[in-house]
């Protein structure tokens, strides 16, 4: 029987490994291709894929990444030989993988394509990816409502004046992203990088765009988000949208396109960024000829068709004809943007300037001021890693603080009787070790891992040993005030607010809800009690995207229920993410929404064991309700809620997904919170990793110093 | 079944001691009780035996073999434990047969011994209930139960029956003695009252701060107390103590009139039990100032003079009144050194 | 109890709660609303009650295929195992953990519990990067053993914490009486402390199973391959910029959350004793 049983575990444990190891199984396969295409143009791809497979008999995978990631995804996958053997992309990232070695020349060129395909692929004289299609903003409109689109700005801004009345809209677009904003910019004639890649932020053409974007948005609701531009025009209530044919489809609704109008000023045509979606092969796949071959199939005429009828993509390969009007637009506007730059400079421009968009839009700043502080904002991002700094004092600090804490070790392990306890409690050590090797093999070394790289500097793919440099910066506030809300300063200082108020919150509702539940003449309680934990209950990230979708200033529910509760007759228009105050509102409402169950079932527990007889010999005594709460309950709840806490304040300190994914930091960064703020480092300030790693050193720091407070304030071990 | 030798076992916890140097030696299937008041280190002693506690020095025999350094499964000792300690997710036959369980005897063997134990203990109609559901008395029978089952070498009791009410404790009792004499098997009982210890024990050990006071059986721990100590812990209600000068074959109580004829000189203290104190002749005078009736027996409270007490037990009817003033006869006198308390031969 | 309460006080009682519970409720029904109606775009209409109902938005996401391959079971697939194998891998490290930590004094056993609180202080999402090299080094890149590895090292200081705060609640003599009855270590943590701690067990494994049902930004970072992803990269996927299909994340949102809400009430009635014991012993 004991045989048995024992068989049985091992069969058990087998299955376990199977499953846990099965989707490694599944990459048999010739081919790797990733991609982030979806619906139509996912089929187009599989398609024309398969069409490619069945003439050679290779076996293909295509492998759909998600978009958020897909960046990050290329540049840790490919140099560990862990990537794909192509991959479809925009070539706005072409220089950083080119200088990080992620690509292998994309040989010759496959047929003809229609101009700047080839140029925007092409870099130190060779072409690195095969041109598949042309991608940018044009204008959409409802051809119900207008004849004739706009030529020049200014019959755009007249018609749209026009438009415009009780609820419906001239034009609407998501002009608070400066990727809408770019053709305005081009059309003055500014750029956001001059050929050196320094950023020009601040030129004249670049305040007269922004000048002109102000008198666009006046017509428009405040900040559309590209979910609300849609839902205006498939309601029928914008006439105009500017945006890309990759939204044609989710309209549901007649559209026709035109060309992004000529600028007035200047006579120059709008011209909006211009990405080349092209396939690229991966340095160190398995087969990079076959990758090739794909590639070149996939951009020539047989591929560009199947991708232009399935997928209804404007290809770049000019001896396919397009099937409809609108992708002939498509291909017009293609001619005249401007190429997605392939300098990684760029990039660091975008935050600025995106900001300095949202402050105009929303009138609290003047053009002129605001683009000052983007062209500040760029240069100090875009200012190189700090120089090299000499590795070997480091290294021998760090030895001799190795062989200090080795030494103070063993000066402990001098002690005869400790070394006794530990010998007869050796048997004892066995039971934490399974645990305590997995936290150090997994947390604790990424950690280390992690802290050490805050003494490199990452930039554009290569690293430089810069020491304390970071550190340094950050904490000297070297590159922003201390009232910046970039400066770690300032962004600490939210933090704190953010969890003295959230735990503040949480304890206030779920102690008063615990009050109230545990009463027992009150119905259902059980019921009750269920639905309240529900919050609890349901992921975070699924509540914290619906949040941030309640609080969206026009489509957003709750800005309906302000104005039923208010009796407006109609909903408020109040932008939550446009100030501090009501940012930090909607983070708070979020995470309090969230986190005040676990209180509430911690509260009801510790309430179990507070015998009822106590709080009436209170009330024997003369004292009221809140008397009775102050003095006895309160002071009994004590000690069960204090670890629960401190606990909660550590959470909510590092709560990652409530501010990413509500106010994304809105307005400006200053709401953001310390891990926010350095995941914003890491993925999307141009990957600077070492600076992100010493935030993440400092912000255990900070927790470590309040776990300290908080132990001799409580005045006993609680962490 | 074993006897069990300890000799000077010292028990530390760090630099504070608990026990300092117990020597007993204990036959084969006698009853010894362990009294002391709490805090003594009763607990203590008997986990030193269970192998709960590590010795700090002095050896442990049982059965004569040195078992200082046996783990508790290889000393065949069962314990109850005062809060019992059954496990309450196993039923009540679980419960009783782990100890065979865990010592992998055949099914059929754990059944037959745990029903044994059962009947003897009138527990057959429990056996599949969880210990929540039993009473207190019935858990403290089960967890003699689950003792008795293991058929171990000595008993190891801590303070069994002070969960019980009062006349639970009384049957109780009784049944213990029953089980004794049907097992005969060595008995440690630890307990803080000492009826507990004059009924059951064949020995008795007072325990005070870790040192023994005295080993006899109940009868000569009454009549012949070691000291002030045991002759004011043992017998109830207490012995009074008044200190005293004798010369001369007479002693005179410090501070009252009246002689007692006793030997001895110089400074000593008494001990005067209230059961050995006659009321209404004798050497000494005294006010009663509370009368106590326990229905068979009345407890006159006296006062001889300043700081001078006295208790005396009279058969009722009583006759005597609050306030007055009535002479006394001690029967019998304990004699103790008046600095170290040693009885005075 | 003696009094009964004024019917002022129950009635402004009932009233506070059903408000409360409302606000409780109101973005989770939201999203049922969105799920069920078949428009992807996020509606402005305040009230819960929409026109047309459609199970469209469910199809779809539960039908999708790679190339004959059913992505969605797969998806669903690797969220339970990843999820069921955390909460086990959690379970098995922190219980024997949490045992030796409230039982034994051994040297260290205090700097021990501070370090295991202290790992909680890591700010996690900054760690991607380390551990996608250290999963690589291992071998264990893409696969579920590495996830759940990953997520089983943070739910495992909760759980020893938390399991520690039961344990201490179980009295030792339930331990000196088994070891009286011959038990070894293993057997008594196994027949007599193991079966008392169930609530507290339940609890732990499902906080260690949320968290790796619900993670998603290491997910997404550590695995590559659409057939190892959990549900979580998925739904996530479906409102990236890209372009939001809210009424397939809403479908999948509920898909997602049923398995959890299911579990958090079959267990609820062990929260408040496995959680509080844990947070009154500290
Ligand atoms: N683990 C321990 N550490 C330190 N002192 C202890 C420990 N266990 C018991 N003691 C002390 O030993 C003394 C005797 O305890 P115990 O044997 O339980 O007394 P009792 O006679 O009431 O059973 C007490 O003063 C107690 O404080
Ligand atoms: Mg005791």
């Amino acid at each position: 029987m004991k045989a048995r049983r024992a068989l049985q575990a091992l069969l058990l444990c087998g299955v376990v490994v199977a499953c846990l190891l099965a989707p490694t199984w599944a990459h048999a396969a010739d081919l790797t291709v990733w991609h982030a295409y979806r619906g139509a143009e996912e089929a187009a791809l599989r398609e024309a894929v398969d069409r490619f497979a069945e003439g050679r008999g290779h076996r293909v995978r295509l492998v759909s990444v998600s978009f958020g990631v897909y960046d990050s995804k290329l540049e840790t996958a490919i140099p560990r030989g862990n990537g794909p053997d192509l991959f479809i992309a925009a070539q706005g990232n072409l220089g950083k993988w080119r200088r990080m070695g992620l690509l292998v020349p994309a040989g010759d060129v496959s047929g003809e394509h229609r101009d700047p395909a080839i140029e925007a692929l092409t870099e130190g004289g060779e072409l690195w990816g095969q041109p598949l299609a042309f991608k940018s903003l044009m204008l959409i409109y409802d051809p119900e409502v207008i004849d004739t689109p706009p030529r020049t700005t200014d019959e755009l801004l007249a018609l749209s004046a026009a438009l415009t009345e009780d609820g419906r809209y001239g034009l609407v677009y998501e002009a608070g992203t400066p990727f809408y904003h770019a053709p305005w910019m081009h059309g003055f004639g500014g750029a956001a990088i001059d050929e050196m890649g320094e950023p020009t932020l601040d030129t004249r053409a670049q305040v007269d765009a922004l000048t002109f974007a102000a008198e666009l948005a006046a017509l428009m609701p405040t900040a559309p988000s590209a979910d609300r531009v849609s839902s205006l025009y498939t309601e029928g209530r914008a006439a105009m949208i500017i945006d890309g044919p990759w939204r044609v489809a989710d309209l549901g609704r007649r559209v026709a396109a035109a060309p992004l109008p000529l600028v007035s000023p200047t006579g120059e045509p709008a011209r909006p960024y211009l990405t080349v979606e092209a396939a690229f092969v991966a340095a160190r796949g398995q087969d990079p000829e076959a990758a090739a071959e794909l590639a070149s199939f996939l951009s020539g005429v047989d591929g560009a068709q199947i991708r232009q009828e399935v997928g209804r993509q404007a290809v770049t390969a000019s001896r396919v004809v397009p099937s409809d009007p609108i992708l002939q637009v498509q291909l017009d506007q293609a001619a005249r943007s401007e190429p997605l730059p392939t300098d990684p400079e760029v990039q660091s421009a975008w935050e600025g300037l995106a900001r300095a968009l949202r402050q105009v839009l929303r009138g609290t700043v003047l053009p002129d001021r605001a683009m000052a502080a983007a062209q500040q904002h760029a240069t100090v991002l875009r200012r190189p890693p700090p120089p090299p700094a000499n590795p070997w004092p480091y290294g021998i600090v760090l030895a001799l603080l190795a062989l200090a804490g080795l030494g103070a070790l063993g000066y402990r392990l001098r002690d005869p009787d400790l070394r006794r306890r530990m010998l007869v409690h050796a048997p004892d050590y066995l039971w934490i070790a399974p645990a305590g090797l997995a936290m150090v093999v997994l947390v604790v070394v990424p950690f280390l891992t992690g802290a050490a790289v805050a003494l490199f500097a990452h930039h554009q793919g290569e690293w430089s040993f810069v020491g304390l440099a970071h550190f340094i910066d950050i904490l000297l506030a070297r590159d922003w005030p201390i009232t910046s809300p970039m400066s770690f300063g300032f962004t600490l200082v939210v933090t704190v607010l953010w969890t003295v108020s959230n735990v503040t919150l949480h304890v206030v509702i779920g102690v008063a809800l615990a009050m109230l539940l545990r009463e027992p003449w009150v119905g259902l309680r059980g019921v009750w009690r269920a639905l309240l934990i529900l919050p609890w209950a349901v992921p975070n990230y699924i509540t914290a995207l619906i949040w941030r979708s309640l609080f969206d200033a026009q489509v957003g529910a709750i800005n309906a229920i302000l104005g039923l509760l208010l009796l407006r007759g109609e909903a408020l228009q109040i932008d939550w993410f446009s100030s501090f105050a009501t940012g930090f509102a909607a983070n708070l409402t979020t995470n309090t929404w969230l986190g005040f169950p676990f209180m509430m079932v911690v509260t009801l527990g510790a309430l179990q064991s507070i015998p009822r007889d106590l709080e009436e010999a209170a009330e024997v005594d003369g004292a009221g309700a809140w008397q009775r709460f102050r003095h006895v309950t309160w002071p009994m709840l004590m000690p069960a809620l204090l670890p629960a806490m401190i606990l909660g304040s550590v959470w909510t300190f590092n709560m990652f997904n409530v501010i990413y994914l509500v106010s994304a930091g809105e307005p400006d960064g200053s709401t953001e919170i310390l891990i926010s703020e350095a995941y914003r480092w890491a993925f999307s300030r141009g990957n600077r990793y070492g600076y992100a790693a010493a935030y993440a050193v400092l912000i255990f720091l900070v927790l470590l110093f309040y776990s300290r407070l908080a132990n001799r304030l409580a005045g006993r071990k609680v962490l | 079944m074993a006897g069990v030798t300890l000799n000077g076992l010292y028990k530390r916890y760090g630099s504070t001691s608990v026990l300092e140097g117990i020597d007993l030696d204990v036959e084969d299937g006698e009853y010894i009780v362990l009294v002391g008041p709490s805090g003594c280190g009763k607990s203590t002693l008997l986990r030193c035996i269970a192998g709960l506690e590590e010795i700090t020095a002095g050896t442990l025999e049982i059965g004569g073999r040195r078992v200082n350094d046996l783990s508790p499964r290889a000393r065949n000792v069962a314990m109850v434990f005062q809060s019992y300690a059954l496990y309450p997710h196993m039923t009540v036959r679980r419960n009783m047969g782990f100890a065979l369980e865990v010592a992998r005897r055949p099914k059929a063997e754990i059944r037959e011994a745990v029903e044994d134990v059962a009947a003897m203990l009138d527990l057959v109609p429990l056996l599949d209930r969880l210990p929540g559901q039993l009473s207190g008395g019935q858990r403290q029978r089960v967890a003699m139960g689950r003792a008795i089952v293991r058929r171990p070498d000595v008993f190891l009791f801590d303070e069994p029956l002070s969960n019980l009410d009062a006349s639970l404790r009384h049957h109780m009792r009784v049944e213990l003695k029953h089980l004794h004499r049907r097992l005969q098997t060595t008995v440690f009982h630890v307990t803080h009252d000492q009826v507990e210890a004059l009924t059951l024990a064949d020995r008795i050990v007072v325990l005070h701060q870790g040192v023994v006071q005295q080993v006899g059986t109940p009868r000569e721990l009454f009549d012949r107390p070691a000291n002030t100590f045991v002759g004011t812990f043992i017998g109830s209600p207490s012995m009074a103590l008044l200190p005293a000068v004798g010369a001369g074959g007479t002693v005179r109580i410090d501070g009252l009139e009246g002689e007692l004829e006793l030997p001895g000189e110089g400074a000593m203290t008494l001990g005067l039990r209230p059961t050995d104190i006659e009321v209404g002749r004798g050497p000494l005078r005294g006010q009663i100032e509370v009368i106590e009736s326990l229905g068979a027996e009345a407890l006159l409270h006296l006062d001889l003079g300043p700081d001078r007490k006295l208790v005396a037990q009279v058969p009722e009817p009583c006759q005597a009144q609050p306030g007055e003033v009535v002479s006394l006869l001690p029967r019998v006198v304990h004699r103790f050194h008046a600095e170290t308390g040693e009885r005075l031969p | 109890m003696a009094r009964s309460p004024s019917t002022l006080r129950v009635v402004l009682t009932h009233l506070a709660l059903v408000v409360i519970t409302l606000l409780a409720l109101y973005p989770v029904l939201w999203v049922v609303r969105m799920a069920l109606s078949p428009s992807q775009q996020f509606s402005s209409d305040p009230t819960l009650l929409s026109g047309r109902l459609t199970l469209q938005n469910f199809v779809d996401v539960i039908w999708t295929f790679d190339g004959g391959y059913w992505l969605f079971g797969a998806q669903l697939f690797n969220s339970l195992v990843v999820a069921t194998a955390t909460a086990g891998v959690g379970l098995v490290l922190a219980t024997s953990a949490g045992y030796a930590l409230s039982r034994w004094a051994f040297p260290g056993r205090d700097a021990g519990m501070s370090a295991f609180l202290v790992t909680q202080m890591f700010p996690g999402v900054v760690m991607a990067i380390p551990l996608y090299i250290l999963l690589d080094t291992l071998g264990l890149l893409d696969s579920l053993l590495g996830l759940a590895l990953v997520y089983a090292t943070t739910a495992v200081p909760f759980s020893v914490w938390t399991l520690k705060g039961y344990f201490d609640t179980i009295p030792v003599a339930l331990e000196e009486a088994a070891l009286l009855d011959g038990a070894s270590r293993w057997t008594t943590f196994t027949k007599v402390i193991l079966p008392l701690a169930r609530p507290a067990l339940a609890v732990t494994g499902l906080f260690s199973f949320m968290t790796a049902w619900n993670e998603y930004i290491l997910a997404a970072t550590l695995l590559g391959d659409p057939r190892a992803y959990t549900l979580p990269v998925v739904l996530q996927s479906y409102v990236d910029d890209y372009g939001a299909s809210w009424g397939h994340f809403a479908a999948g949102a509920i898909l997602v959350s049923i398995p959890v809400v299911a579990l958090f009430f079959a267990l609820q009635r062990y929260f408040v004793e496995g959680l509080t014991s844990g947070a009154v012993k500290g």
